[in-house]
């Protein structure tokens, strides 16, 4: 793999493109082993799976194909913060709202996830952390009735 | 007149207080993320989705219906007031009508813009009243051979007419259908492409996939861009039209409902589509095309007036053959599903009441939005000095909460985060979300249609090309495909889409 800027040829963002198309339809292949595929009349639950994964694979290869032979096109700058600290606040919430209850999980999504953006100031990230939960344990638990705990006792 | 009667079904069950109330829900929160740059109607349904499930049938479809063509209404006022264009659609409109508001007509711009989509929404829905049972009724005749040949074109058209590279599009409605087929297999009860995760037996869900690929990637998108210019807003002044901008937007607004209303029928198209080409209409049946660009009235109005109409006629193909045309109407088609109706042909005789509703409230919502522009403008422009800082954790939250109480699983929140991830290398892979989601809804329509046909001719494929109307439809995608490879067609519509992105 050639860094960021090193690249000379090869259209970045289209051999991503490739890698996921080729990536998925092998996956796919690859479940669907144990799957029977039945004939035309009669089409098991393996045919229709084969026919996309091969259709993804070969697409995949024709766009990966074709952009190696392209001028360079860098892909666009990728920045950690926002993606790690966003994804790593969804899954504490689903953790916390499952052990802890709402009020717990909803504080820690407002936050940790305030923290993806650095210009934030305590003072109003905690006051928009108790707004929203006091917003969202009343109109989501006590309003529409979705099923959660609100406290963790 | 049976249409008068079935309207006035419709607009009893529309005028209900409830239905009213969320009709109105609908309008101002459309207009409110319209306005707002940065989250779009296709994030929003995806989040307000589950909450439907909570309420009656007509009275959820009816509020989503409304954010959709609300988002067209507050799009605008952001472009021509402070040159942002709130949602894709308005982005021709930031063209001229940011030109007329530094010139002291922004009131004027404004006006135009919101009396024409009013008109062009009330077509659009006289629209959808006549052609809606015609289409319908043609439609009862359709086996499942017509169904597999319809989503065929459906899909390939859709491709061809949406922006970005058609191998990817296609691409991403593989990805979709392979999505679509995870879960237990409706005709043999297999279990698929699961990885054994009994949490994966009964598929993935849609508010799954739709709030990862849109809520959670375009939050952690945003971010990243960040840095937002400072907002400067036009001063508004009086909120009328000139006669003289009324005498020329006038035409304007006619072929602009006329190029949006078909445009939105066509699948792929939608209100983005719809704005581009009726500006670069207005251009060429302009006496002078090269003064667009510097506040002309036309270049506010056609626009307009063409996004607010496919927005609506793009509810057609939808409510009468059960086919969405784009991501929004996939996202209305699984909204529909959460109350067990599926729309298409029979849905019209079996539950009219659905059907005319929405169709009346449509109307109901669009005098509503100009009610809520025209005299509320100050109040949505102070909107936009709230920063995204404030608002994306909100949007985390109903995110989470939404995905979670489908089901009361968390499971589904982790899988979302996923597909956020997923969401996320899409576009850094440059490729569109949307056709994705088209071929998740579609694909076990397809197949079951597919797997139906072939059982019945035992085998023989021919059948496609025996019947006159799916042979029509599969001329029609053929004819798609070879004017694809054509380089003179390929590259108009390279050059189409590259304005659109300048």
């Amino acid at each position: 793999m050639a860094g960021p800027g090193a690249t000379k040829r090869g259209d970045m963002p289209d051999l991503l493109t490739a890698a996921l198309f080729i990536g998925f339809g092998v996956l796919g292949l690859w479940l669907s082993r144990p799957l029977d595929q039945g004939t035309l009349a009669q089409m098991g639950p393996g045919f229709l799976p084969r026919v996309v994964c091969g259709g993804l694979i070969v697409l995949g290869a024709v766009i990966g194909f074709s952009a190696l032979h392209r001028q360079g096109e860098p892909l666009e700058a990728m920045k950690l913060r926002p993606l790690a600290v966003i994804v790593l606040s969804i899954v504490g919430f689903a953790y916390l709202a499952e052990h802890a209850g709402f009020v717990v999980a909803s504080l820690w999504l407002i936050i940790a996830g305030s923290l993806a953006d650095p210009g934030g100031r305590w003072r109003t990230t905690l006051l928009l952390a108790g707004g929203l939960t006091l917003f969202g344990a009343l109109v989501f638990i006590y309003g529409l009735g979705v099923q959660m705990t609100i406290w963790p006792f | 007149m049976e249409i008068f009667d079935l309207l006035l079904l419709g607009f009893s069950e529309a005028m209900s207080p409830a239905n009213l109330g969320f009709c109105l829900i609908g309008a101002l929160l459309g207009t409110l993320i319209g306005v707002l740059p940065g989250i779009g109607p296709t994030a929003t349904i995806a989040v307000l989705l589950p909450i439907t499930f909570f309420l009656p049938p007509l009275a959820g479809i009816i509020m989503l219906a409304g954010i959709y063509y609300g988002a067209q209404y507050g799009g605008s006022t952001t472009a021509i007031l402070v040159n942002l264009p709130g949602e894709a659609s308005a982005v021709v409109t930031t063209l001229d009508g940011y030109q007329m508001a530094r010139q002291g007509r922004a009131g004027s711009a404004l006006a135009v813009a919101a009396l024409g989509s009013f008109f062009a929404g009330t077509v659009a829905t006289f629209g959808i009243a006549i052609a809606g049972p015609m289409l319908a009724g043609f439609a009862l005749n359709f086996g499942p051979a017509e169904y597999v040949s319809l989503m065929i074109f459906g899909l390939l058209a859709a491709t061809i007419l949406a922006s970005g590279p058609v191998l990817k599009a296609i691409g991403m409605i593989l990805i979709g259908l392979l999505f679509g087929m995870v879960g237990t297999d409706q005709a043999t009860g297999a279990e698929r492409l699961t990885f054994g995760s009994l949490e994966l037996f009964d598929g993935i869900e849609f508010t799954v996939i739709a709030i990862g690929l849109f809520g959670f990637s375009e939050i952690i998108a945003n971010l990243e861009r960040s840095g937002s210019a400072g907002v400067t807003v036009a001063r508004l002044t009086r909120l009328w039209p000139t006669r003289e901008d009324f005498r020329r937007a006038w035409p304007a607004v006619l072929r602009g409902t006329g190029i949006g209303t078909f445009l939105g029928i066509l699948p792929g198209g939608g209100a983005t589509l719809a704005s581009f080409s009726a500006y670069s209409l207005e251009k060429k049946v302009s006496r002078t095309p090269e003064k667009f660009g510097t506040g002309v009235v036309q270049g506010v109005a056609s626009p307009e007036a063409a996004n607010n109409a496919a927005a609506q006629s793009s509810f057609i193909p939808l409510l009468t053959l059960g086919i969405p045309s784009n991501n929004m109407m996939a996202m209305m088609l699984s909204a529909f599903m959460i109350h067990g109706i599926t729309p298409g042909p029979s849905v019209l005789t079996s539950q009219p009441e659905i059907f005319w509703g929405l169709v009346a409230s449509m109307w109901i919502g669009n005098a509503l939005l100009v009610i809520i522009n025209m005299p509320l403008i100050g109040l949505w422009v102070k909107l936009l000095t709230v920063p995204y800082r404030l608002l994306y954790p909100a949007i985390l939250l109903f995110c989470c909460v939404g995905v979670y109480s489908m089901n009361n699983r968390i499971f589904d929140v982790l899988l979302a985060a996923g597909f956020g991830l997923l969401g996320y290398a899409f576009r850094k892979a440059k490729c569109e979300p949307g056709p994705l989601l088209l071929g998740f809804v579609l694909g076990p329509l397809l197949e079951s249609n597919l797997r139906r046909t072939m059982l019945i001719t035992q085998g023989d494929a021919s059948i496609f090309v025996e019947r006159p109307i799916s042979l029509v439809m599969l001329i029609a995608t053929v004819i798609l495909l070879a004017l694809m490879i054509l380089p003179s067609f390929r590259k108009k519509r390279e050059e189409a889409f590259q304005e659109e992105e300048a």
